[in-house]
């Protein structure tokens, strides 16, 4: 990399020295003026939205039932790290941690003492429940008129199935969307899906839903900041986890509209671009990319079929753009691609780029790599992405981090996760000035 | 109480004011990661400004479905440009430079994905812009940031290359199958997504100092994010996880099961009343006190799972996913059936909550098309308008923004710093555009003298 820089290295060097997440400490948190309380149930959607918001400063409390949250038993294979559930050891990051019992008065009452001094309320209990609870909207709104009080949940907060009573799961929202029912390997000619169990339609591996969610509501609760900063107006906001997956999708509504088409799956190819697909390789697959008429041409070139397709006479791109095309010519692609390794291919881009009959014209060959392969990856950890985080009580945790870079209020992980309760004493006293001896009465009374 | 909150929220929509009215964003974005951004605060209320090279534009015109456009239209491209004004602007000359410049002392935001250097090359870069106007929040888009190995290669990206880079499609197959891509823009649409929260972060830091500040945002390193536990077990284990398919391995039971009616059906029920209706659901209501069930963690491990699992898909299999979907509200626990494209544009509650919302666009006509999801009981994000031909409103922009005479308007356009639309699909309007309806201001032809039928 230093022997041959690109011209423009002076400009990454200058943007690396002020937005390097090695640096972040000491810069200013873009919401550090902010509380934020997260009583959301059973929901990576509410703990990934208060995450978003907890990595750029936020005071984010987690209200939690004494048992703790569910959420926090949802781990693969059931793994826990030190009693804890890996997705909640990662998602708890930068929180303060309390326990109160909504269910009782008393719990309540310490509620309403938060919210009045909260900036944000996140909440994903099912239709109706804050409400019944003399906590909702309505009620908040009186004792805190600039709140935010934002809402996540399966079907939304009103509309006809509204009050449907299903809780809210990430792989059912999935299923919900018509994104996964599009997705997933084709079934083979003449096999049927009992012979190919994974032929179908495929979710992807992420609580992606949840994900898309909390995202979408971080984006909401920071608009309606802004505008309360401009009026003083706090509002409700309102996300269904079905919508806010479903926004992702750019075209099979639209292409539905278009005389009723249903876009079904395509495994590795794409409805709307070519060449843009996954081929298998002697070691696992790529990703083969060329948006552009030159990049699939040089691809061609690359399988020694220049001149057996007469490659050099097309001149449009469009003729490859629909599937029966793509259908014909993607078992080409792989019975190429399959006698080669990855490496082998991706170094064959390079190498075309620089002696190829179209060079500099290349196509994009990336290996698909499995999480450890990306885990390695030096570019990465370079970058900031899976930096350790030393925390206080879980040791070494290994998160996703770092994805935000920015020069002045940079994100940050102070620290994973907390146990249940874990800021209890200092929570209250801050906030509401009790004591040693009214928490230990409440935590007798089962409040906390 | 809720209904007090929500009550006429569609109705009302069009009466309320935005959030982020009197915000002004520049983009100079193409494809899908780049242009979704700006759409969504343009929903929000924004004043989007999208900057395209004339006469070809967005690379995004030129996408179709399988040979399908909408009205010419690439269907891509108008679900990812909504609310903006079109400026074509050439970039690579110097009047268009300073033009950009000119309009970056006014804006807000700017927002593009390209490669790093080329907005330094365009004379557009963020040092430049935050000397005349030290408030901009300027962000950068694209596959691996702007420093490291990869960015210093200058390695090109697209979605497919970030689902294949960041380990999500390895890990979103059936154990020992070819990784599938997904069927959306994932990478692309979601890095998109976490760049606005970032975005508005900065504009609370903003409003709060009167600062600005400059950010990059990749889209694998965005889509790393989402994939919570996988990093933590890595590091624990020293293993990879292996591909679940269609089964979610940190909820127990979740998966997807074939039903008898030919269709599958997605159900969770993790928590004890929801794993308890969905035994008495089964008819298996001893399930519930199984040791191997009795409790989610210990459900979640592998033997038990395997066993669970198999018992709930030998009976999903006896029933239609209707009848699955119907116990579940009965019993307390999640299932739906996988839905088509014909499945979700047919139901009502999505249009009902205008999600599915009804376009009326004087290019486009009427569609159904999503709106943010996001519901604001004060201030609701609304789509107004449709995408436009490339320096649709280049008259406009000049004259209310900055101004411009007709001279120098025309000094513009004969450098070639603006222009508009070619004659091809996508890039021009629509076929039936009646050459003057939604022209905001034309030198050539008011509306009026259009309807006159005057030249």
């Amino acid at each position: 990399m230093s022997a041959d820089r690109p011209k423009w290295a002076e400009w990454a060097d200058w943007v690396r020295e002020k937005d390097d997440p090695r640096s972040a400490g000491p810069k200013l948190e873009a919401l550090g003026d902010l509380v934020v309380l997260d009583l959301s149930s059973q929901s990576y959607a509410g703990a990934y939205c208060s995450s978003m918001l907890s990595e750029f400063g936020a005071e984010v409390i987690r209200v939690e039932p004494p048992q703790g949250d569910f959420l926090r038993t949802c781990t693969p294979y059931g793994l826990v790290h030190q009693g804890e559930g890996l997705n909640y050891l990662v998602e708890g990051r930068n929180k303060y941690h309390v326990t109160l019992d909504l269910k009782q008065p008393e719990g309540r009452e310490v509620l309403l003492g938060l919210a009045a001094q909260a900036d944000v309320l996140l909440e994903t209990f099912p239709l109706g429940t804050m409400d019944a609870w003399g906590l909702g909207y309505e009620d908040l709104k009186q004792i805190n008129p600039g709140l935010i009080f934002a809402s996540i949940t399966a079907h939304g907060q009103f509309g006809p199935e509204a009050d449907d009573p299903m809780p809210d799961y990430d792989n059912v929202a999935q299923a919900k969307s018509g994104i996964q029912y599009a997705t997933g390997a084709m079934l083979p000619p003449e096999k049927d899906t009992a012979g190919c169990p994974w032929a179908v339609s495929t979710k992807a591996s992420p609580w992606i839903a949840w994900c898309s969610a909390g995202t979408f509501m971080a984006t909401g609760i920071l608009a309606a900041l802004h505008w309360r900063h401009r009026t003083g107006q706090g509002q409700a906001l309102d996300v269904a986890t079905t919508e806010a997956y479903m926004r992702l999708d750019n075209y099979t509504h639209i292409w539905f509209q278009g005389g009723g088409h249903v876009t079904e799956r395509v495994g590795g190819l794409d409805n709307a671009l070519w060449l843009y697909c996954f081929a298998p390789t002697s070691d696992g697959g790529v990703f083969l990319g060329g948006l552009r008429l030159e990049m699939w041409q040089a691809f061609c070139d690359m399988m020694g079929k220049w001149d057996e397709w007469g490659v050099g006479e097309w001149d449009s791109l469009s003729p490859f753009l629909n599937q029966e095309a793509q259908l014909k010519y993607f078992p080409e692609v792989a019975k190429f691609t399959s006698r080669h390794t990855s490496g082998e291919l991706e170094r064959m881009a390079v190498e075309y780029s620089r002696s190829g009959r179209l060079a500099p014209i290349t196509t994009v060959i990336a290996p698909i790599l499995s999480p450890q392969e990306a885990m390695l990856d030096p570019n990465w950890n370079e970058r900031g992405i899976f930096t350790p985080t030393q925390d206080p009580v879980y040791g070494r945790v290994v998160a996703a981090q770092a994805q935000h870079k920015m020069t002045e209020t940079p994100i940050r992980t102070k620290w994973s996760c907390r146990p249940v309760g874990y800021d209890n004493s200092f929570i209250y006293r801050k906030y509401l000035g009790y004591g040693p001896e009214r928490l230990s009465r409440m935590l007798q009374d089962g409040v906390l | 109480m809720t209904s007090d909150t929500w009550k006429d929220y569609v109705k009302n929509k069009p009466k309320k004011p935005k959030p982020l009215s009197g915000l002004r964003v520049l983009e100079v974005c193409t494809i899908v990661f780049g242009p979704s951004g700006p759409s969504w605060l343009a929903e929000m209320g924004a004043e989007a400004i999208k900057v395209e090279i004339p006469p070809l534009g967005d690379l995004e015109r030129d996408l179709s479905c399988s040979g399908f456009r909408f009205k010419e239209q690439s269907p891509l491209f108008l679900h990812d440009n909504v609310n903006k004004y079109y400026l074509g602007l050439d970039l690579h000359k110097p009047e268009g430079q300073e033009i950009f410049c000119q309009l970056a002392a006014k804006a807000d935001i700017i927002e593009n994905n390209l490669r790093p250097g080329v907005m330094e090359r365009f004379n557009v870069d963020y040092r430049k812009i935050q000397k005349i106007n030290p408030g901009i929040i300027y962000l950068e888009k694209n596959g691996f940031g702007q420093w490291g190995p990869y960015a210093e290669e200058n390695r090109p990206s697209n979605d497919g290359a970030s689902q294949a880079f960041s380990g999500i499609a390895w890990m979103s197959t059936f154990p020992g199958q070819t990784p599938i891509k997904q069927m959306i823009y994932l990478s692309d649409m979601y890095g998109a997504l976490l760049a606005e929260v970032a975005v508005l972060s900065a504009l609370h830091h903003r409003d709060r100092t009167g600062k600005g500040q400059y950010i990059e945002i990749s889209q694998t390193e965005s889509i790393m994010r989402t994939m919570s536990w996988v990093w933590p077990y890595l590091d624990i284990t020293g293993k990879n996880p292996p591909p679940a398919g269609n089964r979610d391995v940190s909820v127990c039971p979740a998966d997807t099961f074939c039903c008898s009616d030919d269709s599958m059906v997605s159900l969770a029920a993790a928590a004890p009343l929801e794993f308890a209706g969905l035994c008495a659901a089964m008819g298996r209501p001893e399930l519930a006190h199984d040791q191997r069930f009795a409790d989610h963690l210990t459900r979640l491990q592998e033997e038990n799972a395997t066993a669970l699992l198999e018992i709930i898909a030998g009976w999903a299999a006896q029933h239609t996913a209707q009848e699955i979907e119907a116990l579940a509200r009965e019993h307390g626990f999640a299932a739906s059936r996988v839905r088509d494209a014909a499945q979700v544009m047919a139901d009502r509650h999505t249009r009902q909550r205008g999600f599915m919302t009804q376009m009326d666009d004087a290019m486009y006509g009427t569609y159904l098309d999503h709106e943010f999801p996001v519901m604001m009981s004060a201030t609701p994000p609304q789509k107004k308008w449709a995408a436009r031909a490339v320096g649709f409103d280049n008259e406009f922009l000049m004259k209310n923004l900055l101004n411009k005479s007709e001279e120098e308007l025309k000094a513009l356009y004969e450098t070639g710093a603006l222009g508009k639309w070619a004659d091809r699909p996508g890039r021009r309007p629509p076929p039936d555009w009646d050459g003057s309806s939604d022209l905001i201001l034309s030198r050539d032809q008011t509306p009026a003298q259009a309807e006159r039928g005057e030249k």
